[in-house]
């Protein structure tokens, strides 16, 4: 039972820990929003360019748009009117391309929810599945099984998420003809599904879509997992209140489960921070190829059209969403790691 | 009293669902499609059901429900099934037809157009469609500067002034003119919005909207029970990323000969697929029911298409739009550098010897796998004025044609000829002065134009030109494009019937007159003669005439080389047997294509 007053200090200092964070955060997301801000400027064309090629449209027109999205103005003005838009107003500007709200360029249907549910179910399903292959690999060290795993590990990772997607899908086609059982392929679920009620049937579509994705995003992250979860718990094993508990007269499999594998997974833990945003925001070639309704998608489709408003706020979001998941990485690594305290 | 009021509930509930359901009976004035009928284009095509869900595929989502403020085609896709005009392109041949209007006429002096408007027409949510309507969308929104309108500015007359829209009477209106402008007729053909709808979002009709509120209407998020549309289909949901749905308008005035009202296809569903082998891949797996497919797909579905039952449809005819490359006269003209180079790549001998070393069948045979034509003209080979035919709407017999063939040897002499010879024996030619002579052609990253620029650049190199290629990014080359710099550049540019559209390309003074841009300062003779032919042919309603100006003006340009055309890829498509019609699938329109007109005349042979 840990010390009642240590433990309410950790709490407090947990707590104070957090709100630093949060406010380091947002200095961070300026000097983010700046950086990229200049990037785009200092890309060659804007918004407007490709409508020069357009043989129809007049230097009048394309002046008054050039005024109508001020993109006439200088590189400080325009960032500047940003920013207090933002601070004064709330208000993260209008899509060039949408002319909606920029949040709801990103986000306009489900693709907010969609976003998570993606990133998070392929988080769960890859660690509920790398962790305990990673365990039964180190318990096996150096059998053949051992290596298998690590060789398919290894060519999940290897091989290019968006042309596994592709073979995926070529496959599902081509070699088993789906289509003549009437199941289609791509995308989160049937297009007859969409604003129906949920139903069992509406599950398993979801499932059936959703599958490939899980597979194409899981395995170049599993195999990383895999190794590292292989390899801590080898550390592990090899520690002296290891080889106590053994000469205790404990199961192998008491000292493995219940004492090893709970302190090699600790890394693990903090990781989970740390794969949430690189899920959510480096999908978007896959999302593109699997037709996934995700917040990534209207982000590439902004970048390529140079949609200012929207790349900035798509950008703040992902870096929000970066750091959040490293807050969240540091209090589940002292949530799970009694030794570390906040100072 | 009380059952008054039960008589006025019922009266009123009976008529809202009358409305509901559509005209009761066909309109007098409506607009016949001579499906089937004997003599016309449509002869061979059948009468269909209603009935069924026809799926299409994408590329990218729509940017807006607003016809008006649309720019791209990602967009008009499904505001042009939601809207029409006074006129339309006929479905099959093209040709410029009665839409909303069901005649029109012209002046004596052939400056007023007088549009006589179907009657009795209603818009999907069963307000009356008049001449008010046609008023409000020329003079309150196309012409409105607040409104950023994407047809303003082809309506342009030569003299820099608009038509003036006037109301007659509520189904007849007049467009007068300033000057005798022959495509006038073919810019009204812009979608006719709904006043009742939409004045309230413009800022002019109503003080209490701030100026710009209309470049917000209509946009992704709005109510989908807020749109209202005169065309076949109107749009009834929206799943952002997966798919556009658009059921059919029960108060569209399309008919078949047999009476039944089109489209025939109850529901049109369009799957948002942004990666074109998946595309592909959905077609083959009975997702969609057509594919506008690649030369590189042929191979693949060609096989398999009597197993899985659709039809690949290849043809020897292109499409609209041009592919060229351009010579850079203007090179180091602002910088005042290459001075040498650019008198070389005025010569139009150096150009011509370009030309010559263009091997078009290997760009074909190698690039387009066959399926594709030669170019030479400026104006695309379905336009009915396309200088290949001997008139107006004619077939393509290229008598007229101006060709420079592929002849590296005559090619090697007319460099010879003009001096650039290798001076210094380093194998490569360099300019007359003995300066060496290095010529980059740039492209952006489309694999069909990657492809021909690596032919051209050895078949240039074969003759001893030191030329090179360099992918560049395509934001990046239209910017080069327009500041008149690197040698040369290989792009595309979208094409329709209407040579005049091509007016701002090809006119001295011209925006994308990028292979000179001073030739508004200094027009040369081909220059100014293009500048006459071009005012000449939008200035007579007479049709041969302005055919006869349209081949000088294609062969002036053709031999100006200015923009050296390559080659253009013909039409394929791809469609399921159960679509009903869909072997009508041309450049013009397709089922599924960008210019669908066709959707609203296939149907599904299984019901």
């Amino acid at each position: 039972m840990p010390h009642p007053t240590l433990y309410s200090h950790k709490k407090a200092g947990m707590l104070t820990y957090i709100i630093r964070r949060t406010l380091y955060m947002l200095p961070l997301l300026l000097i983010v929003s700046l950086i990229s801000f200049t990037l785009i400027k200092i890309m060659p064309g804007d918004y407007l360019t490709a409508a020069r090629m357009n043989p129809q449209i007049t230097e009048e027109t394309l002046q008054a748009q050039i005024q109508r999205f001020g993109l006439d103005r200088s590189f400080i003005v325009q960032y500047g009117l940003w920013l207090k838009n933002i601070i004064l107003h709330g208000d993260f500007g209008t899509s060039f391309d949408t002319k909606m709200p920029v949040y709801k360029a990103l986000f306009l249907g489900n693709k907010l929810q969609w976003t998570i549910f993606i990133a998070l179910s392929t988080l769960l399903l890859t660690y509920l599945l790398a962790i305990p292959i990673g365990i039964y690999s180190a318990t096996h060290q150096y059998k053949p099984s051992d290596h298998i795993i690590t060789f398919f590990g290894f060519l999940g990772l290897s091989i290019p998420n968006f042309f596994f997607a592709l073979v995926l899908l070529w496959i599902l086609v081509v070699l088993f003809r789906v289509g003549d059982y009437g199941l289609s392929v791509s995308g989160v679920m049937d297009l007859h599904y969409y604003g129906k009620a949920f139903s069992w049937g509406k599950f398993t579509n979801i499932l059936w879509h959703l599958w490939p994705v899980w597979v194409v995003l899981g395995t170049s992250g599993m195999a990383g997992l895999i190794r590292l979860m292989r390899a801590n718990l080898l550390d592990t094993l090899s520690l002296p209140y290891v080889k106590t508990a053994r000469a205790k007269g404990l199961t192998e499999r008491v000292v493995v489960y219940k004492h090893a594998v709970r302190n090699a997974v600790n890394p693990l833990v903090t990781i989970l921070g740390l794969t949430l945003p690189n899920l959510v925001s480096g999908s978007v070639v896959v999302a593109i190829v699997l037709n996934l309704p995700t917040v990534g998608r209207s982000y590439f489709q902004a970048l390529r059209r140079q949609d200012e408003p929207v790349i900035m706020a798509g950008l703040l979001f992902f870096s929000l969403f970066l750091l959040i998941g490293n807050v969240i990485a540091d209090f589940l690594l002292a949530w799970v790691d009694p030794r570390i305290r906040y100072d | 009293m009380k059952n008054a009021l039960i008589l006025a509930g019922l009266l009123v509930f009976t008529s809202l669902a009358v409305f509901g359901q559509g005209y009761g009976t066909q309109p007098a004035d409506a607009l016949i499609l001579p499906v089937g009928v004997a003599g016309t284009v449509y002869e061979d095509m059948e009468l269909g059901t209603r009935g069924g869900t026809i799926t299409i595929a994408n590329l990218e989502d729509p940017k807006s429900w607003n016809d008006m403020t649309a720019h791209e085609t990602s967009t008009t896709f499904f505001t042009s099934r939601q809207h029409r005009g006074l006129v339309n392109l006929d479905h099959i041949s093209g040709a410029l037809v009665p839409d909303l209007a069901k005649s029109w006429d012209l002046s004596d002096d052939s400056l007023v157009i007088t549009f006589h408007l179907r009657e009795g027409l209603m818009w999907s949510d069963g307000e009356a469609i008049t001449a008010d309507d046609v008023v409000f969308t020329y003079n309150d929104l196309l012409l409105n500067e607040d409104v950023d309108s994407n047809a303003r500015d082809g309506q342009l007359l030569p003299d820099d002034t608009y038509p003036v829209c006037a109301k007659v009477d509520d189904y007849t209106v007049t467009f007068t003119m300033s000057v005798i402008f022959r495509p006038a007729l073919n810019s009204l053909s812009f979608a006719i919005m709904p006043e009742h709808a939409l004045a309230q979002y413009v800022h002019k009709l109503n003080p209490e909207v701030p100026v710009g509120t209309f470049n917000e209407a209509w946009t992704l998020d709005t109510p989908l029970t807020d749109l209202v549309g005169n065309g076949p289909y109107i749009i009834t949901d929206y799943q952002p990323n997966v798919s556009v749905t658009m059921s059919r308008n029960p108060y569209y005035y399309g008919y078949d000969p047999a009476g039944t009202q089109l489209p025939y296809y109850d529901t049109m569903i369009s799957a948002i697929v942004s990666n074109q082998d998946v595309m592909m891949l959905k077609f083959r797996n009975g997702e969609t029911d057509v594919f506008g497919l690649r030369p590189e797909d042929i191979a693949i579905l060609l096989p398999e298409s009597a197993s899985k039952g659709f039809q690949v449809l290849i043809t020897d005819q292109p499409g609209y739009g041009t592919t060229w490359f351009l010579i850079n006269q203007d090179i180091g003209l602002a910088e005042g550098t290459d001075a040498e180079k650019r008198e070389i790549y005025r010569n139009v001998k150096f150009r011509e010897a370009m030309a010559h070393t263009i091997d078009k069948e290997t760009m074909i045979q190698n690039v387009l796998n066959g399926l594709g034509g030669a170019q030479w003209s400026p104006v695309s080979v379905p336009s009915p004025f396309y200088a290949g035919r001997d008139f107006y709407g004619g077939p393509i017999t290229e008598n007229n044609a101006v060709i420079f063939e592929y002849d590296p040897a005559k090619a090697a002499a007319l460099l010879d000829e003009i001096g650039v010879v290798d001076a210094d024996g380093d194998g490569f030619r360099d300019l007359p002065s003995g300066d060496p002579l290095t010529i980059e052609i740039n492209a952006n990253d489309n694999t069909t134009r990657v492809a021909s620029c690596l032919i051209l650049t050895d078949d240039w190199n074969a003759i001893g030109i030191n030329a090179t290629f360099q992918v560049v990014d395509f934001n990046t080359l239209v910017d080069r494009l327009f500041g008149s710099s690197g040698d040369l550049i290989y792009l595309g540019l979208t094409g329709g019937d209407e040579p005049n559209g091509g007016s701002n390309v090809y006119r001295s003074c011209g925006s994308l007159h990028a292979y000179r841009y001073s030739a508004c300062d200094e027009p040369d003779d081909i220059d100014t003669r293009i500048d006459e032919l071009l005012a000449l042919g939008a200035g007579t309603f007479d049709i041969d005439e302005a055919f006869e100006y349209y081949v000088e003006y294609q062969q002036l340009l053709s031999a100006q080389l200015g923009y050296v055309y390559t080659v253009v890829q013909s039409f394929q498509y791809a469609y399921y047997d159960h679509v009903g019609n869909a072997f009508k699938a041309s450049p013009t329109s397709t089922p599924g294509g960008a210019n669908g007109l066709l959707t609203e005349l296939c149907f599904d042979k299984r019901l």
